[in-house]
């Protein structure tokens, strides 16, 4: 069996832990969420790298990333915005079906899986991706350790952000 | 040429855009929440031409899955196509050398399905011309 | 801003006329977001300007940039499997046997696009040939300086390591780059990419064993049709072997090729004496 190969930087025991923004910019972000897009939502769903407002109903779905970096990838919008994108991801495969709550959970943490999962390719590996989880209250991260991307869709928000645990902070007993 | 398959995902949404895509090239389609599930659909003899196979799945996932398929000699001539957003090199490397067929990353369109059947010899004629 | 209906018209037009796609209406949003940058590239900064500016003076490149910015040009690898397959099985058996051990054999990738196709071929050879690097050189041209440097850089997103590059190949000959996938250094060492417009005198080139001229000559006038497949005949060796697009064929328009059935797909050779 083969083991998995890493991209390279590897952490040397008593090196502090990488910043994700070391690893990873929001142009990379911006292009894996935009072909996450245009294969699933639809060709002709162009995301614009325009911040707006968030409503207040916003909902979020998430999955972690466990290895020589850990956090999460976050996808943030409106409730009304993810049960849109619900009916876009299911288009013609079923457009009868009544659209429910736990349908729009599923479909909103599809497309953080499928985000995550190639954002986790770029970090440095081996890191095992966990199941996705959807809710208004996403994990905390660290603010100053996230990189965040904020697009239109249909020309309402949506954010995508990378960011590394609150714990993080506190590996090293106090 | 009736073909069949097994898509295999937790998540409902992706089994039916799968699922409709297959359907779309003329197969018949069942569906699995986890490897598990799958493989009591194997074991109650639907056994299938083709399963598609998600990575990360609760109770059983898409690796174990395809290990325990290539390890009972009846299902050996089902065709095993990972699709998953697990994009790493050595991720692939390793479905292959577990025994799965063809790799698809998601995200994916209808477009990347229909060449990776057509290169398995899983897609009838009409739909391949 | 809204595309106004008589220039979303004109456009629709275009496409439809050269690529037969069809833009139904209410894409009008689309066709915004795909010319937008084209639009900039020329210094001005919305798309009804961009249309005005080369409706007035129409310019084949032009034209051409806005077919391929709304016919989402995603080429896949092994595209019409047939034309590769029978190059291993067929075409190199027969090549090899004919020339020399040291001879370098040469194979022309026109209007290569992003390099799928040279890449392919590349890969193929390599499986095949022990010592692939040393043997083959391959040529890839196209009329766009950016899909040269696109070719050049061997880098593709994942969306298009998607279409149609069997996994064993993928692992075997890319490794990651960032968000993208890039071509092995061997491989990119035997493809060499350069500007090359197919519809005037060619450059010094070849000369060529092999000639893939997929899906382009459909691009053009009968005239210009002719005046391609004689400039490539004169880089082809009198043995030498071209692949058409499924739906292209010389009959009718260049009667000096002889056509050769390899499987489901034909290749062209030249007529000798012709």
């Amino acid at each position: 069996m083969t083991v998995p190969t890493d991209s390279g930087e590897r952490r040397r025991a008593g090196d502090r832990p990488p910043l994700v923004t070391e690893l990873i910019d929001g142009a990379t972000v911006q292009e894996i969420t935009e072909q996450a897009w245009l294969a699933l939502v639809g060709e002709d769903e162009v995301l614009v790298p325009l911040p707006a407002p968030m409503p207040a109903d916003a909902l979020s779905s998430w999955v972690e990333i466990v290895g020589p970096w850990t956090g999460s990838v976050v996808l943030t919008c409106g409730r009304d915005t993810a049960l849109a994108l619900t009916r876009a991801l299911l288009r013609e495969h079923a457009p009868e079906v009544l659209i429910k709550e736990e349908d729009v959970d599923d479909a909103l943490g599809e497309l953080a899986n499928v985000v995550g999962g190639n954002v986790k390719a770029v970090l440095p590996g081996p890191s095992v991706l966990g199941l996705p989880e959807t809710g208004s209250t996403p994990p905390p991260g660290r603010e100053a350790d996230t990189c965040r991307v904020d697009v239109l869709w249909r020309g309402e928000p949506l954010t995508v952000s990378v960011q590394s645990h609150a714990e993080r902070e506190n590996e090293v007993p106090l | 040429m009736t073909v069949r398959a097994l898509v295999i995902d937790d998540s409902r949404a992706m089994r039916r855009i799968v699922t409709g895509t297959l359907e779309g090239f003329g197969y018949e389609t069942r569906q699995a929440g986890h490897g598990q599930e799958a493989l009591d659909v194997l074991h109650e003899g639907w056994v299938p031409d083709l399963c598609t196979i998600d990575w990360n799945m609760p109770v059983m996932d898409g690796l174990q899955f395809v290990n325990a398929v290539r390890s009972n000699p009846a299902w050996r001539a089902v065709t095993l196509m990972m699709v998953t957003s697990e994009s790493e090199h050595g991720q692939i490397v390793r479905a292959l050398a577990a025994g799965a067929h063809e790799y698809v990353i998601k995200p994916f369109t209808a477009d990347a399905l229909r060449d990776k059947l057509a290169l398995l010899g899983l897609l009838p004629q009409e739909v391949s011309l | 801003m809204t595309l106004t209906a008589t220039r979303f018209d004109w456009v629709r037009q275009l496409v439809h006329r050269e690529s037969a796609i069809v833009l139904a209406p209410g894409k009008e949003y689309l066709v915004e977001a795909r010319l937008l940058p084209l639009a900039r590239k020329m210094g001005l900064s919305d798309v009804d300007q961009y249309v005005d500016s080369v409706r007035s003076r129409p310019r084949p490149d032009d034209t051409r940039s806005i077919v391929e910015a709304l016919t989402t040009n995603e080429t896949s690898w092994f595209r019409d499997g047939d034309p590769f397959t029978t190059l291993t099985s067929t075409v190199l058996p027969s090549l090899l046997s004919a020339r020399g051990p040291a001879e370098r054999l040469q194979i022309w990738s026109a209007a290569c696009s992003s390099g799928q196709e040279a890449y392919t071929v590349a890969m193929l050879l390599e499986d095949a040939m022990p010592n692939a690097s040393a043997r083959v050189s391959i040529t890839a041209t196209d009329i766009s300086r950016e899909m040269v440097e696109r070719t050049r850089a061997g880098r593709f997103s994942q969306l298009e390591v998607n279409r149609g590059l069997p996994a064993p190949m993928l692992v075997r000959h890319f490794q990651r780059a960032g968000s993208e996938w890039e071509v092995a250094p061997n491989l990119r060492r035997m493809v060499t990419a350069r500007e090359c417009n197919l519809a005037a005198p060619l450059p010094r080139m070849g000369p060529f064993d092999v000639v893939y001229l997929r899906n382009v000559l459909i691009y053009f006038d009968l005239p210009t049709k002719q005046a391609i497949l004689r400039r490539v005949r004169e880089l082809l060796r009198p043995d030498g072997w071209l692949f058409l697009g499924a739906a292209e064929t010389t009959l009718g328009v260049d009667d000096s090729w002889s056509r050769v059935v390899l499987g489901r797909s034909s290749a062209y050779r030249p007529l000798k004496g012709a």
